[in-house]
């Protein structure tokens, strides 16, 4: 479809991103933050007003009062014509930030007729594997002005870089993000198979490097802590894993003659939120004041914008359980509401139905408005650092910190990438894990509905399904508009990928030209991989469209 | 004839990377005694039936966390009888949905440990299979 059969596609309603109220519901005034009465010197140190070093009680001096938590719902199935209509869904929910999943596929850069798993096309996500699916998908919308979050690692900054070089964007004014952490991928599952460590770190780099130099408005979600979480790490991990994968990286960026100031203004730490409300609230805090020291301690950043940590925040998928599904709606809000109480910047809610499949239209809707309730009614963003002060949370804040930088320590002392590489991480994970599922047992550590409190009338909700047709379709349309190629160019393109990854030059201005071309993500990644001497198919069954030697 | 530990066979099929329970279960298992083999994530059904009859084990445990499970054990299931190891029973874990056990069973799963299973049932399960001979006849 040509953007004239299209409508524009709608902005965000001003309304939704600004403070409704500042009063107490029954009618009292507030201030947009509160702190001692006579501030000394550890307080200026330790915690600071909100807006100030080191950032422990927010980012910013207003927080919500000045910007609004850009309030996110997360789209993708079926086949990009499918996912776009998803996103028109969501903007009329009032949605603010809109988010895009990539199928497992596209998220592994594997072709939709890759010969070995033609099921997963759409099945839990969005199929998006080259330029014709971006002109579908993002037909109509301004990539300068609309706020599209990519949950995407593997191969698609190029792949949204030929498409606006394509549609004669100002690269320097191209807004949105996505998720350029690699190794954490590595980590998640997806092995050395997918994503051997050497590869994923210099993929990271190529990818942080550019956006530095070239797409200054394009956020990154760095590090990507969400999977880490998900995977088996506590919040005290999370922050001693996250700072190492950060520091590592702007250690080798700074080789390539990038600073701390020229891309950490550009990241923003990709978290979640559990359901214990206070340690969560606790590890947002901790969190803000080792990046903000880490950053001019160790990097030597002078500017503020690199110390002052931007979080954006998904609620734990994890703990959502499948059994009486609906309760999941009270676990939702409280981790929505430990997220506001912790200043972050954007908040995905979880739908009730995360265990039961990708979401229904209405379980997304109930998300977004577990997150309007909480913006409008229950005055969670009145005020900044609502809970600071409290002796409790000061003191989880504390030993969070102290416990998050020894751990740091360790990691660093062994290295992060042999810390990965070795599978110390791994077992690391794989503890935290087998004592979670002792506990459960044991009953040290209840969940409700799950081993106690459990109820006969535990019925599943519906489950979403894609339109398989539709999919079909796209996949023969795909493979026919792939066979109709003029394949030279895509293999020149390909060889120099290939030989710039192989050379140790950057190799996204190749990605890109090679994308623009019409090569697919499997392609593209594939000639990447032989760059630095992998397999081009990690599975084997897939070659190169024309032999690259 | 002494009597050897069960041995169990346990991997992830396609592009399924939520490997976390199947990893917890591997540890659990093997602290119970159970000779785990663990091939880890993205095996094809081929593969793993093909390593089911070299490794002469008892049982095959494979785990999903996406909607495509019930496409990979049949695939799993056909080439298991392929490869003449149709007898291995097969159990199933992870986000299994209920109106999906009846198909599974169909399919030749012996048991499916969904969201609801207890670790102990698992062990139960597992600790109680008959040891195969398979390696004793040849």
């Amino acid at each position: 479809m040509s953007g004239a059969d299209r409508e524009k596609f709608p902005e965000v309603d001003d309304a939704h991103l600004r403070l409704s109220r500042t009063k107490t519901w029954g009618g009292l005034e507030t201030e947009a933050a509160y702190g001692p009465p006579e501030p000394d010197a550890d307080y200026a140190e330790q915690l600071g007003d909100p807006g100030q070093f080191p950032y422990a009680r927010g980012s910013y001096p207003q927080m919500y009062r000045s910007r609004m938590w850009t309030q996110r719902t997360i789209v993708g199935y079926g086949t990009p014509a499918d996912t776009r209509a998803g996103l028109e869904a969501a903007r009329a929910q009032g949605a603010t930030g809109l988010d895009v999943v990539l199928d497992t596929l596209s998220q592994e850069a594997l072709d939709p007729d890759h010969p070995m798993f033609g099921p997963e096309v759409g099945s839990e996500g969005c199929s998006i594997t080259w330029l014709p699916d971006l002109e579908v998908l993002l037909d109509g919308i301004d990539l300068t002005a609309t706020d599209i979050a990519w949950h995407a690692t593997v191969g698609l900054y190029p792949l949204v870089l030929a498409y606006a070089e394509k549609q004669g964007y100002d690269l320097t004014r191209l807004q949105g993000s996505h998720m350029p952490d690699h190794v954490t991928l590595t980590l998640s599952g997806y092995g050395e198979k997918l994503l051997p460590v050497d590869l994923a770190q210099r993929a990271t780099v190529d990818v942080l490097e550019h956006v530095a130099r070239f797409t200054p408005r394009w956020a990154t979600g760095f590090p990507q802590c969400y999977n880490l979480r998900e995977r088996g790490l506590t919040p005290v991990s999370e922050i001693a894993v996250g700072m190492a994968i950060v520091n590592q990286t702007l250690a080798d960026l700074a080789v390539r003659g990038i600073g701390v100031d020229q891309i950490a203004p550009s990241m923003a730490w990709v978290s979640t939120t559990d359901v214990d409300l206070f340690e969560e609230v606790a590890k947002f805090r901790a969190l803000r004041r080792v990046w903000a020291r880490t950053m001019r301690d160790r990097f030597g950043s002078q500017d503020l914008r690199s110390q002052r940590l931007r979080i954006a925040c998904h609620t734990s998928g994890r703990s959502l359980p499948c059994q009486q599904p609906l309760n999941n709606l009270a676990r939702a809000t409280v981790q929505t509401l430990a997220a506001i109480l912790g200043g972050v910047q954007s908040v995905e809610t979880c739908t009730y139905d995360e265990p039961v499949s990708i979401p229904t239209p209405e379980a997304r809707e109930l998300a977004i408005r577990t997150q309007q309730i909480l913006a409008h009614e229950v005055g969670a963003a009145r005020t900044a650092d609502p809970l600071g002060g409290s002796w409790y949370v000061e003191a989880l804040t504390d030993d969070l910190e102290a416990a998050a930088l020894k751990m740091l320590g360790q990691i660093e002392a062994q290295g992060l990438l042999a810390a990965v590489g070795s599978g110390h991480l791994e077992e690391l994970i794989d503890q935290h894990n087998h004592r979670t599922e002792q506990e459960m047992q044991s009953g040290e550590r209840l969940r409700v509905g799950v081993n106690a409190f459990r109820s006969e009338h535990s019925t599943p909700p519906p489950r979403f399904q894609i339109d398989h047709v539709a999919v079909a379709a796209h996949v023969a349309e795909f493979r026919a508009r792939k066979a109709a190629r003029d394949l030279e160019p895509i293999r020149d393109a390909m060889r120099d990928v290939r030989g710039a990854t192989a050379a140790g030059e950057n190799s996204i201005p190749a990605m890109v030209r090679a994308f623009g071309v019409h090569a697919t993500s499997g392609e593209v990644w594939g000639a990447f991989r032989l760059g630095l001497g992998h397999p081009y198919d990690p599975f084997g069954a897939v070659a190169p469209p024309l032999p690259l030697d | 004839m002494t009597a050897r530990p069960v041995r169990c066979l346990l991997g992830m099929l396609g592009v399924d990377v939520h490997s976390r329970g199947l990893r917890t279960v591997a540890r659990i298992l093997r602290d119970a005694g159970v000779e785990v083999i663990y091939l880890g994530e993205h095996n094809s059904a081929a593969g793993m039936a093909a390593a089911a009859v070299t490794e002469d084990v008892d049982v095959v445990g494979v785990s999903f966390s996406v909607s495509t499970y019930t496409h990979y054990v049949r695939e799993l299931t056909e080439e298991m009888a392929k490869a003449g190891a149709g007898d291995i029973p097969v159990m199933v874990g992870g986000l299994i949905h209920p109106e999906d056990l009846e198909l599974l069973h169909a399919l030749g799963v012996t048991m499916v440990f969904g969201p609801d299973s207890s670790t102990d049932a698992i062990l139960d399960y597992v600790g109680g299979l008959p040891i195969s001979q398979r390696g004793v006849a040849s």
